[in-house]
């Protein structure tokens, strides 16, 4: 099916989409949160502040009202280390007992980085000395060991771009390779019910995932090869039945048609007897055409004519047909007018020879039927663009509008699947359409511009 | 035109329906044709042709002992004449059948009289030719044994391809022959493309056999169809 790698396409764009969508969210939620934390205030900010707000007094230092109280609120505490005696001269109330009160440079390195006995601590330079602000211990967490490569630092957005670029790639892997397995258990079912719609026999492995919907298909397809079956079976047996019945019937017309001859030509009958047996002759012809008729049409209805199609000459075809009928219309009273262009002496078209010739033949009989005291029959085959047309057409009674109507559109009630009362018309006209539908044509039925009935048989070229 | 001999000709006809038969025989008679010999199977059908030789078969092809297409292929053994299948089985499958297997026509079941002796004469006509046919025109004569053509006491030599379409001319005389038919007869299948040479080659005709060939009364012109060839008081 071409939809399936339409679908792939389309869930692969979605994924693709879904992850820059989700790359982007992480990345704003992150500077919303940090942003959040930044607006607690930095405790580095603090001991700067603090350090600032420190002024040496008379007896020692004093710190403003103001950064005390921003202190205490923290839950912070603050000493001063004097540069040159690095011990602590200034300390704020809230001092625990465990700060030492003196300290060596090497204890000066570790505290800037980390600790004083658990309390993480923020240094910041003074004129007199280093003010230390300390929190709450497991307040902060500090990073001990803050370095990086250069090169690490250098390289970092190009860095991030990879990493988001192979993060695509192995999540577009892993999708590829659970779609290939999907795609793959997939197949064999949408094949499956592709070949069901052509009403081909399926058998699907009832196998993986997806084996219900296979015993599914298998199953739907053995109904529908049952239903065919039985259909062509119905289909068949109605042919054989027609065919049947249309033999049995062609010996004791033989007989009838036979000897209704001989007397109608017989010397010892009266007049009248003589017309009684022509009118017996007559009908048994129109018997014996029905019968073929008949026959022929439920085979190409049911498609069990063969038909044997090669590249023949229309004109010639039609041509034989006209002059076979000028032949045999011994009192002239159907004359044949050949309309033809006279440079149109080739029309090839792939057509079985028989069933054009039959079609025609029906046309000009169909002429002749209808017009019971004498027509003029146009015939004629004409090369269009892309099809030849075949036209049959008389200067005789011809139809109504509507009767022309009908026989363009109603259908035969041997095709009719409704019950009616109405098509009761030959199956002439019914096989000719069959003829030419059976080779890709059509037929259109019309007024004659000779003011009878005309009727075109359109075969395509190609 | 000259065709009486072929009356006396043998026929058998072989069906095996009784009353069937009595009509056949009733249409043949009535048509001049008075050897004939009938047949209700195919054993008795081998022995009557054992007996004197057929000049021509027409079968049915259900019989009770058989088919006749066998009982076409085991005559065909004991001589060679044409067979001719008249039968209710007008299957195109059957027809091929029985045209693949040497028969010379297929009539199938309801015919009209004058159909069967239409193609019973054709057939006869085909098979047992009429020695040196010489053919009577308006002016002129063909004798197709010499392959020429008398008029006013000369002999004019017909050309092969003259000799050919005057041949199937004269097998439909009287009707219309088509121009494709000509021209298939002249020269032979996929004959597209010689609808000049052909109206050449009926003018040099015209020339050998009218009296006034730019008015012809023996080889007519039948517009856009085709030829036809009239013979003298016909």
């Amino acid at each position: 099916m071409k939809s399936v790698p339409k679908l792939i396409r389309r869930f692969v764009g979605i994924l693709l989409l879904s992850s820059v969508l989700l790359i982007t969210l992480n990345a704003a939620l992150l500077v919303f949160i940090f942003s959040g934390y930044r607006a607690n205030g930095s405790p580095w900010k603090t001991a700067e502040e603090t350090a600032t707000a420190l002024q040496a007094a008379e007896d020692g230092y004093v710190l403003s009202e103001t950064a005390g109280v921003q202190l205490r609120s923290q839950g912070a505490w603050a000493i001063l280390i004097d540069n040159d005696t690095l011990k602590v001269v200034w300390h704020s109330d809230n001092l625990p007992d465990v700060v030492p009160m003196e300290y060596t440079v090497s204890d000066i390195a570790d505290f800037t980085r980390g600790y004083i006995s658990g309390y993480p601590t923020f240094p910041a330079g003074t004129d007199n000395g280093l003010v230390v602000v300390g929190y709450p211990q497991e307040s902060f967490w500090k990073h001990m060991w803050p370095s990086w490569d250069y090169g690490l630092i250098a390289h970092a957005p190009r860095i991030m771009l990879w990493v988001a670029a192979v993060n695509l790639a192995v999540i577009f892997a892993i999708y590829v390779t659970v779609n290939t397995k999907v795609w793959k258990s997939v197949r064999p079912i949408t094949n499956g019910i592709q070949a069901l719609s052509t009403g081909d026999a399926v058998h699907v492995k009832e196998k993986g995932l997806l084996s219900e919907v296979a015993f599914h298909i298998n199953r739907t397809s053995a109904v529908l090869q049952y239903q065919n079956n039985q259909l062509r079976k119905k289909e068949t047996a109605r042919a054989n039945w027609i065919a049947g019945v249309s033999h049995d019937i062609r010996t004791p017309l033989s007989m009838v048609m036979g000897y209704a001859d001989q007397l109608q030509r017989s010397e010892h009958l009266t007049e009248d007897d003589c017309k009684k047996a022509a009118v017996i002759v007559k009908q048994s012809e129109r018997m014996r055409n029905l019968i073929n008729d008949l026959n022929l049409a439920s085979k190409l209805e049911y498609n069990m004519q063969p038909i044997s199609v090669k590249q023949e000459n229309t004109v010639a075809i039609v041509r034989q047909v006209a002059v076979d009928f000028i032949n045999t219309d011994i009192d002239g009273k159907y004359p044949i007018e050949w309309l033809t262009g006279e440079t149109l002496s080739v029309c090839m078209v792939s057509a079985d020879r028989d069933l054009l010739k039959r079609a025609v033949s029906n046309l000009i009989q169909n002429c002749i039927n209808h017009n019971e005291n004498g027509c003029t029959i146009y015939v004629s085959v004409a090369a269009e663009k892309k099809e030849c047309v075949i036209r049959v057409e008389d200067n005789g009674i011809g139809a109504s509008d509507e009767q022309i109507d009908k026989l363009n559109t109603a259908p035969h009630y041997m095709v009719c699947d409704t019950n009616t009362t109405e098509q009761r018309h030959g199956l002439g006209l019914l096989i000719v359409k069959q003829i030419a539908a059976a080779h890709n044509g059509r037929t259109v039925i019309e007024h004659s511009r000779f003011g009878g009935f005309a009727v075109e048989i359109v075969l395509p070229f190609e | 035109m000259g065709f009486e001999y072929l009356k006396d000709k043998h026929i058998l006809l072989v069906d095996d329906e009784q009353e069937l038969l009595d009509m056949v025989v009733s249409i043949l008679k009535s048509d001049g044709y008075h050897n004939i010999s009938t047949a209700k199977s195919a054993a008795e059908a081998l022995s009557l042709a054992g007996k004197t030789e057929p000049e021509l078969a027409v079968l049915d092809v259900m019989l009770p002992d058989g088919n006749g297409f066998d009982l076409m292929s085991r005559l065909k053994e004991k001589g060679d004449y044409p067979v001719l299948f008249l039968t209710a089985r007008g299957e195109d499958d059957d027809k091929f059948r029985g045209f693949g297997l040497g028969a010379d026509d297929y009539v199938v079941k309801p015919f009209l009289p004058k159909e069967l002796l239409f193609r019973v004469a054709a057939i006869l006509r085909r098979t047992y030719k009429e020695e040196n046919p010489v053919v009577k025109l308006r002016g002129s004569e063909i004798d197709f044994a010499r392959a020429e053509v008398v008029k006013n006491g000369e002999h004019i030599l017909l050309t092969a391809k003259e000799y050919a379409l005057l041949a199937a001319l004269y097998r439909s005389a009287g009707k219309i022959v088509t121009i494709d038919a000509l021209c298939e007869a002249a020269w032979g299948d996929n004959p597209f493309g010689y609808e000049n040479s052909l109206m050449a080659h009926i003018r040099r005709i015209r020339e050998k056999i009218e009296i006034n060939p730019s008015q012809p009364v023996s080889l007519v012109t039948i517009r856009g169809l085709g030829y036809k060839l009239i013979l003298e008081g016909k």
